[in-house]
């Protein structure tokens, strides 16, 4: 029986004040001028609520770029729909944030890039690092307001994770979300200087799970693993159409953030159709749903339940098929085409001859631009 | 009273006793549908309640202490075994401490 979506996840819009080098939006970013005007976004989250969603996740871009964030998340917690807000804090003051938290503002996630601001302000390609820590100060005060610290870690920033972890802590969040890159959109581009090597992962979790224990209660932390280490995918979006729905700027639908990458799939819009067709009836939602679509070896995996056979995004970007096992999977047919990415990631980073180049110039990162 | 849960030395986690008086952490909170279903709702998502989960939560309102709430829940299920209610009751709520909805 087919169940409906937990959560909307509104990606309000593609415009950021940060260039982060590893940023999920897709390449094709859409552009000011097609967004969503506040009545459709409205619509959207009255049909979010019908369809019996918990939460409504307002991200970006930065979702602060938006003028009516604050009347959204007051219609969506009229709604009774749980209000998470997932920002670099740019755009944020202590006005802003009083008016969120009145429009009935639930959690709020503030990403940082790093413990040491020149480096951080490197990878977003924006001096915010200094800014994001007046910011933290201020919503911690609030005390009306869930708190996580969100930080991305890859090989730049790994070896510093005990001073990121200490820094996360000294905000004083009630959760800590520390999460490897995920290589689609921008950090597929840069995944050559992203991807981190095996002993950096071996030591990251060591250390994770140290300041779990010594939290224990205090502080949440989540770790994301990334899964080109795995020895079995992840299970991407609780499954394809089976837990998310996420709109883009434009009022496309997709089930993630990556999936307008797939060729050939014809993602409907929320100018045209409601919801719950999208969700119940539309080719897209159901093209990689249930079991019918899976090749071997998932077909016959005793996991298929447990991660759906993967990605279907990473099964596209890496392979050129979607339809194809997650090629992190060790069991899958182009299993090999990471073992690739890792032998190069581990090689050039373990050798004295060839350290590790940390790239200092935009010339060597791809930088995630506006969208006009 | 003692938790039904030790930790290790490098841990500095409260420990529940019976004048604790529990309550949600601000960012989760009940949501109670016509149908009669609760959800606990959290920061990443959602947790379905079962049996008295509901009951338990709705009883941690930081007023009412552990040792309140244990009575007031073996009043409502006099069949119940007490002391296993107890141990259960305990260990869902250490439970919930590690994972930041409730504190006290």
């Amino acid at each position: 029986m087919l169940t409906l979506p937990l959560a909307l996840i509104a990606e309000l819009t593609h415009r950021c004040p940060l260039h982060c080098v590893y940023c999920s939006n897709p390449l094709q970013l859409r552009a000011y001028s097609e967004e969503l005007p506040t009545e459709a976004w409205t619509q959207t989250l009255e049909q979010a609520a019908n369809l019996g969603m918990f939460h409504v996740h307002f991200t970006g871009g930065e979702p602060l770029a938006r003028s009516d964030l604050v009347a959204l998340v007051s219609v969506a917690h009229s709604l009774h729909l749980y209000t998470n807000l997932i920002t670099s804090g740019i755009g944020l003051n202590e006005k802003k944030l009083a008016a969120l938290v009145e429009a009935g503002l639930d959690h709020l996630q503030l990403s940082f890039q790093d413990a040491e601001e020149s480096f951080a302000d490197r990878i977003a390609g924006a001096a915010v690092h200094a800014r994001k820590l007046a910011l933290a100060q201020l919503i911690h005060e609030c005390r009306e307001l869930a708190f996580t610290v969100n930080l991305v870690v890859h090989r730049y920033n790994l070896d510093r994770l005990e001073s990121i972890i200490a820094l996360a802590e000294s905000l004083n969040p009630q959760r800590i979300e520390i999460a490897n890159v995920q290589y689609y959109g921008w950090a597929l581009k840069n995944r050559e200087w992203l991807l981190p090597t095996r002993e950096q992962i071996q030591q990251s979790v060591a250390i994770v799970e140290r300041a779990q224990e010594r939290l224990n209660g205090q502080i949440k932390i989540d770790f994301v693993t990334p899964d080109y280490y795995a020895t079995f995918p992840k299970p991407c979006m609780g499954g394809w159409g089976r837990q998310l729905m996420l709109v883009d700027p434009s009022g496309k639908v997709l089930p993630c953030h990556a999936a307008a990458v797939i060729p050939g799939m014809d993602f409907e819009n929320v100018k045209e159709k409601p919801l719950r067709w999208i969700w119940e009836e539309s080719s897209a939602f159901r093209r990689f749903r249930g079991e019918d679509w899976m090749p071997e070896p998932c077909r016959s995996c005793d996991r298929r339940a447990l991660d759906f056979g993967g990605c279907r995004c990473q099964a596209f970007l890496i392979t050129g098929d979607a339809s194809t096992t997650d090629p992190v999977c060790s069991l899958a047919p182009a299993h090999r085409l990471i073992e690739e990415r890792l032998l190069h990631a581990n090689s050039i980073a373990g050798s004295e001859s060839h350290p590790a180049p940390l790239p200092q110039s935009p010339r060597s990162w791809t930088y995630r631009p506006q969208p006009s | 009273m003692a938790s039904s849960r030790s930790f290790s030395a490098g841990s500095t986690l409260k420990t529940l006793n019976s004048s604790s008086q529990p309550r949600l952490v601000v960012g989760c909170r009940v949501r109670e549908a016509e149908s009669g279903l609760a959800t606990l709702l959290v920061p990443e998502g959602v947790l379905q309640l079962k049996g008295t989960a509901i009951d338990i939560l709705r009883l941690c309102d930081g007023q009412r202490t552990l040792g309140e709430i244990l009575q007031e829940m073996r009043a409502r299920y006099q069949s119940a075994d007490p002391k296993h209610m107890e141990q259960e009751i305990e260990t869902f709520l250490s439970r919930l401490q590690q994972r930041r909805v409730i504190d006290f």
